[in-house]
């Protein structure tokens, strides 16, 4: 089962300590810019890529991923339990995105997340996590959108990105956006030569 | 308000039908399951485009145009538009010749807004195309708009004009009894009105379905891009002859590029899911056409959900089965340009029982029988 975490501040390392065998991703070698269910999309000198993961440790500060996995999120922080795990199930967050505001807070979080992730029986817990402030916002376009998300990344740019998803249900627009820029070139190089035709999604339902 | 025209569904075509009908006196009331504009009228390309279209939309498109180059007399506010021209680029010597083969057959049936440009002719009008584009086709007085801030100004002119909004009002179930629409909605309320407009996009076919017209109906969830702000390098938006993209500058510097490629959509949860591999093959597509986006960065994709049907243009017409329904759903894409036309046309059906307009191709019962070629070029998404 591949475990992938996110975040090398202290709850990620304290969580590779308990996971030696997952896959960190940690800037600024790799930015995880997007995710999907089972795939984080990763982009590092080499280009972008996809990382598969069975189970993931959020441990950054890095809200958009999580709003892009469909984890349910409350007073601008993602829905946890006790061990960090969040409304997807093998989907953890542990430290800054749980607005721990001690390295060692942080630290105890992520070794608390990664205990259960390896099937250990957990120490402690991690309490519900404070509110973010979220700005008042009126709903953006897709340009505006845009715009907030080439701002530089940190607590105002995520801040007032949740704030847009709590207008759209929860979702940054009809669809995630991306957490981070990615290349263009870079992205287009993963093309694969040929494209299978997606037609048209069927629907025989009624109201 | 008891209502006399329900109008299910608050997109673009629904808040122009409302806006028109609400015009001629009537009291109309607009139920939308979520809010205003949530899927692909918010999230489209915003391409008012005449260039290419299918033949059948060419007139509607062409007067929806008009309507677009004064839309501030329409609902008090310029939604953003910008005649800037369209071009379908042909990378190909035989692409070109299909594209002259398009401008002949538009000027033999009279149609005059369609005109051929040669390799130098279109590097005038994009400086920074690509070397191996060797011509392309062009509307000059096409643009685009923006979509949310269309849908809000729709909205507004609506409701000034009389119109009821109500969101969060999804519709479970709908009789018609003693000459009347009893509508059934998620919020607890019920209302009646003897004409029911089907303006509910991809969802469109349920309410047919639920009153026994079968109308094959499929959804899309077409995806676009937005890069990082780059210098002004393009004013028209283009298209491509053989493959999918749509392309244009924004005033900001950024970049929109969509044109057709899909994520998946749930049509019950109103999700849908970004496909990093078919992105890709569009930034790809992008750059092969405007090598300048190399230094990109991709900070924006999203998609919204598009009713599509099996021949590519809409469903507009009266009901074949029921009496007092409308439908006008399944633009497949390319709806955004009709808004404007789309309410004056569904408020005659609405009210009059008939329209002007040359319609018959958008019957809903056509789908019986084979449908007649349409000489429509590759349309992008939006």
């Amino acid at each position: 089962m591949s475990i992938v975490i996110i975040g090398t501040g202290p709850a990620g390392r304290a969580a590779a300590s308990v996971l030696p065998q997952a896959v960190v991703i940690a800037r600024p070698d790799a930015t995880a810019w997007h995710a999907e269910p089972g795939l984080v999309w990763v982009e590092d000198a080499a280009g972008i890529r996809a990382v598969p993961f069975a189970r993931l440790l959020l441990a950054a500060d890095e809200p958009l991923l999580l709003l892009a996995l469909d984890c349910a999120f409350a007073d601008g922080r993602p829905v946890v339990g006790p061990s960090g795990e969040t409304s997807q199930a093998g989907i953890f967050a542990a430290g800054v995105v749980l607005g721990a505001t001690t390295a060692e807070e942080a630290a105890r979080q992520g070794a608390i997340a990664a205990r259960v992730l390896a099937g250990l029986p957990p120490e402690g817990a991690i309490a519900t996590p404070p509110p973010r402030p979220l700005p008042e916002v009126a709903r953006l376009d897709p340009l505006a959108v845009a715009q907030l998300l080439e701002s530089p990344p940190g607590t105002e740019r995520s801040a007032a990105a949740l704030a847009q998803a709590g207008l759209r249900g929860g979702r940054l627009t009809s669809v995630v956006a991306p957490a981070r820029n990615a290349g263009f070139a870079a992205l287009a190089a993963l093309a694969p030569a040929v494209l299978t035709p997606r037609g048209a999604q069927p629907d025989a339902e009624r109201l | 308000m008891t209502p006399e025209v329900i109008v299910v569904g608050g997109g673009l075509h629904g808040l122009s039908a409302a806006l028109h009908i609400a015009r001629r006196g009537k009291r109309v009331l607009v139920l939308e399951k979520d809010r205003v504009a949530a899927h692909a009228s918010s999230y489209s390309a915003g391409g008012v485009r005449t260039l290419g279209r299918h033949m059948a939309e060419v007139p509607l498109a062409v007067e929806s145009l008009a309507l677009w180059h004064r839309i501030g007399d329409l609902v008090g506010d310029d939604c953003d538009f910008h005649a800037t021209g369209h071009v379908k680029v042909a990378e190909s010597a035989a692409e070109l010749a299909e594209l002259e083969a398009r401008a002949t057959a538009m000027r033999a049936a009279g149609w005059t807004h369609e005109e051929v440009v040669d390799r130098a002719g279109l590097r005038r009008l994009l400086p920074a195309v690509a070397d191996h584009a060797v011509g392309g086709l062009v509307a000059r007085d096409n643009g685009f708009a923006r979509p949310y801030q269309t849908a809000q100004a729709f909205r507004r002119a609506a409701e000034a004009a009389g119109a009821e909004i109500r969101e969060g009002a999804a519709v479970l179930g709908l009789d018609r009894r003693d000459a009347l629409w009893e509508v059934r909605c998620a919020d607890g309320s019920t209302h009646r009105a003897p004409v029911l407009v089907n303006t509910a996009g991809a969802w469109g076919a349920r309410l047919a379905r639920s009153v026994g017209e079968e109308i094959p109906l499929g959804f899309n969830a077409f995806m676009m891009i937005y890069t990082s702000a780059l210098p002004a390098f393009v004013t028209p938006v283009v298209g491509l002859t053989g493959r999918p993209m749509s392309f244009k500058q924004a005033p900001t510097g950024h970049v929109m590029i969509g044109g057709g490629h899909k994520g998946v959509a749930d049509l019950d949860s109103g999700r849908v899911q970004l496909d990093v591999e078919r992105l890709a093959f569009s930034a790809r597509t992008a750059l092969d056409v405007f090598p300048i986006l190399r230094e990109a960065r991709l900070v924006h994709a999203w998609a919204g959900i598009e009713g599509v049907l099996p021949d590519e243009i809409p469903v507009i017409g009266l009901s074949r089965t029921q009496p007092g329904l409308v439908h006008a759903f399944g633009f497949c894409g390319h709806g955004f340009e009709l808004g404007p036309i789309m309410g004056g046309i569904v408020a005659q059906l609405a009210l009059d029982g008939a329209t002007n307009w040359p319609i018959a191709a958008f019957a809903p019962d056509r789908f019986a029988t084979a449908a007649a070629p349409g000489g429509a070029l590759l349309q992008p998404a939006g």
